[in-house]
C-alpha cells in the first residue's frame, strides 16, 4: 500500500473522531493541534488503527508522530513498506 | 529565567484550578489520630482516600516492631544495599515474601513504583517487546520507557485482543514480556487472570502480575488476584508494594525463575536507590506477619467495602466496578467532580479526585478507598456526604 493510500484509510478512520473540527483531514492535520485529540484519543485511535491494518504499533514509536502523514509513515515502517 | 515550556501544560491546570479555587492536589492532613481520621482545614475528616486498607499504619505489633528497629539500628542505611551492604532484615523480608507466595526468591524495592519500574527495566531491554494493558499505571509504563524495549498496548482485561497481538509477533512472541494487574486502582476492577494466564501459556511468554491493589485481601491467604483465581503457581513474577495493605512504604517482586538473585543487579532502580530503613523493615516484617492470619481484618473490610458500595448505589451513583476496597463513582464532567470533591471535603470526608488522563474513558471519578479499620458508622457517615450533593448525579 502506498503513502497516499494509507493516508486515505487514516482520514476515514479519523473523520468521526474528528467530530466536524476540522474541514478537511489530510497528510498535514496535526493529530494533537487540529484535530485536538488528547493524549488518551490517540491512543485509543492508535488501538482501532492496529486492529485496522491488523499491525501492532509500540508505544515508542509514536514519539515523533504529529501529523496524520506522520502516523501513515509509521503504519509503513511497521508493514515493512517504504513510507 | 525563562519559562520552562515543558512545565506550561502543568501550570495551565494549576491556574484553572486556582481560578476555581479549589486545589485537590495540595491536601494537607494536619494530624492524623487513627487510620481513618485526620485534621484537614481545622476540621474533623474521616479518611477515605489513603489506601489504608486494612488500616495497619497503627497497628501496635508493627509500631513496636519499627521502634525497636529505629532505638537497635537506627534512622536509615544512608546507601544502596549493592553499594553500601544490606542489614540482615532486608534479606530476611525477602525470604519472609518469598514463603509467603510459595515463590523462589524475593527483591525488595524502596517503593512500588520502583518496584514496576526496576522488574521491568531489567527483565527487557532494546529490541524486546513488552505487552501492557492500556489502562496500566504510570509505574509500568514508566518501566517500559525506562527498559527501552518496544511497547505494545493490549485493550483493557482483553485476553482475546493481548491473544491477537502476540500472534502478530509471531516466533518473538515467546519472549515477550506481559504485563497485568490484579486490580486495577482507578476503578477497583480486577483482572480476569485464568484466562491471561491460558494466553502466556499459549505462547510460552513471561507474566507478571502487580497485585499493589490486591495483596492482602483477595486470595485465601490474602496473596492477591493470583490467589484468588488460583493461577499463583504460573504468574512467572508478582510486583508489589508495602504501602496500602502492609501499612508502609517500598515495593517488591517475588518469583521463580532462577535469574531472581542476578536480576536486582541488572536492575538501575534497585542499584542506585538508598535501601529501605531499619524501622520500615521491621514493621513491614510485622505486618507481613499479621497479613497471614488476618481473616477478621479481611472480611471487615469485605464488610465495610459492600456497606460503602450499597450505600452508595442506593443513592444512584454510577460505580466502576462490583464492591471491592476500592469504590469508584464515576461523573464524567471534571469540574462538576471538583466541586463535587471539595463539598465532600467541607463536610468531612476525604476521597480522592482522578481526572484524565489518570483515569480509563475520559472519565472524572471520586475514588474512595475503604478500609477494615472504617466503622460502620464512619461508612454511613460518608454515604451521608454524598447523599448531601445537590448536583448532578452523572
Amino acid at each position: 500500500m502506498n503513502h497516499p493510500e494509507v493516508v486515505a484509510q487514516l482520514v476515514e478512520i479519523l473523520t468521526p473522531l474528528a467530530e466536524g473540527r476540522v474541514a478537511v483531514i489530510g497528510e498535514d492535520t496535526e493529530l494533537t493541534g487540529e484535530l485536538a485529540l488528547d493524549s488518551l484519543k490517540v491512543m485509543d485511535l492508535v488501538l482501532a488503527v492496529e486492529d485496522w491494518f491488523d499491525i501492532s504499533i509500540p508505544i515508542n514509536a509514536l514519539a515523533d508522530v504529529r501529523t496524520v502523514g506522520d502516523l501513515a509513515s509509521t503504519i509503513q515502517k511497521n508493514r515493512g513498506e517504504n513510507a | 529565567m525563562k519559562e520552562n515550556p515543558r512545565l506550561q501544560a502543568v501550570q495551565a491546570v494549576r491556574q484553572e484550578l486556582s481560578a476555581i479555587g479549589i486545589d485537590p492536589f495540595g491536601v494537607r492532613i494536619e494530624r492524623i489520630p487513627s487510620p481513618t481520621e485526620g485534621l484537614i482545614d481545622g476540621r474533623p475528616t474521616i479518611l477515605a482516600g489513603t489506601n489504608n486498607y486494612l488500616g495497619l499504619t497503627f497497628d501496635p505489633d508493627c509500631i513496636a516492631a519499627a521502634r525497636d528497629a529505629l532505638e537497635t539500628a537506627g534512622t536509615g542505611t544512608t546507601g544502596s544495599r549493592m553499594a553500601n551492604g544490606s542489614y540482615a532484615g532486608h534479606r530476611e523480608l525477602e525470604l519472609d515474601l518469598a514463603r509467603y507466595f510459595s515463590k523462589r526468591d524475593a527483591i525488595v524495592f524502596s517503593t512500588g513504583y520502583q518496584a514496576n519500574l526496576g522488574m521491568i527495566s531489567a527483565l527487557a531491554g532494546p529490541g524486546d517487546t513488552v505487552m501492557i494493558d492500556a489502562d496500566s499505571h504510570a509505574s509500568i509504563y514508566d518501566g517500559c520507557r525506562l527498559s527501552g524495549a518496544n511497547t505494545i498496548r493490549f485493550r483493557h482485561n482483553d485476553p482475546a485482543d493481548l491473544a491477537k497481538r502476540m500472534r502478530r509477533l509471531g516466533a518473538d512472541a515467546a519472549q515477550a514480556l506481559i504485563v497485568v494487574e490484579g486490580v486495577y486502582s482507578m476503578l477497583g476492577d480486577r483482572a480476569p487472570l485464568r484466562e491471561f494466564v491460558d494466553v502466556k501459556n499459549e505462547f510460552g511468554a513471561p507474566l507478571m502480575v502487580d497485585e499493589a491493589h490486591s495483596l492482602g485481601v483477595l486470595g485465601e491467604q490474602g496473596r492477591g488476584v493470583s490467589e484468588e483465581a488460583g493461577v499463583l503457581a504460573e504468574v512467572d513474577y508478582v510486583v508489589g508494594t508495602f504501602s496500602k495493605r502492609l501499612g508502609n512504604t517500598g515495593g517488591f517482586c517475588v518469583g521463580d525463575s532462577a535469574d531472581m538473585d542476578v536480576l536486582r543487579y541488572a536492575s538501575r532502580p534497585y542499584v542506585f536507590t538508598a535501601s529501605l530503613p531499619p524501622a520500615t523493615i521491621a514493621a513491614t516484617r510485622q505486618a507481613l506477619r499479621t497479613l497471614a492470619g488476618a481473616d477478621a481484618l479481611r472480611q471487615r473490610l469485605r464488610d465495610n467495602a459492600a456497606r460503602l458500595h450499597a450505600g452508595l448505589d442506593a443513592l444512584g451513583f454510577r460505580l466502576g466496578a462490583p464492591p471491592n476496597a476500592v469504590v469508584a463513582v464515576l461523573l464524567g464532567d471534571k469540574l462538576q467532580a471538583l466541586k463535587f470533591w471539595d463539598h465532600l471535603l467541607k463536610h468531612g470526608v476525604y476521597v480522592n479526585l482522578m481526572m484524565p488522563p489518570a483515569t480509563p474513558g475520559g472519565e472524572s471519578l471520586l475514588r474512595c478507598s475503604v478500609s477494615a479499620a472504617h466503622t460502620p458508622a464512619q461508612i454511613d457517615a460518608i454515604c451521608a456526604a454524598f447523599a448531601s450533593w445537590t448536583g448532578a448525579k452523572a
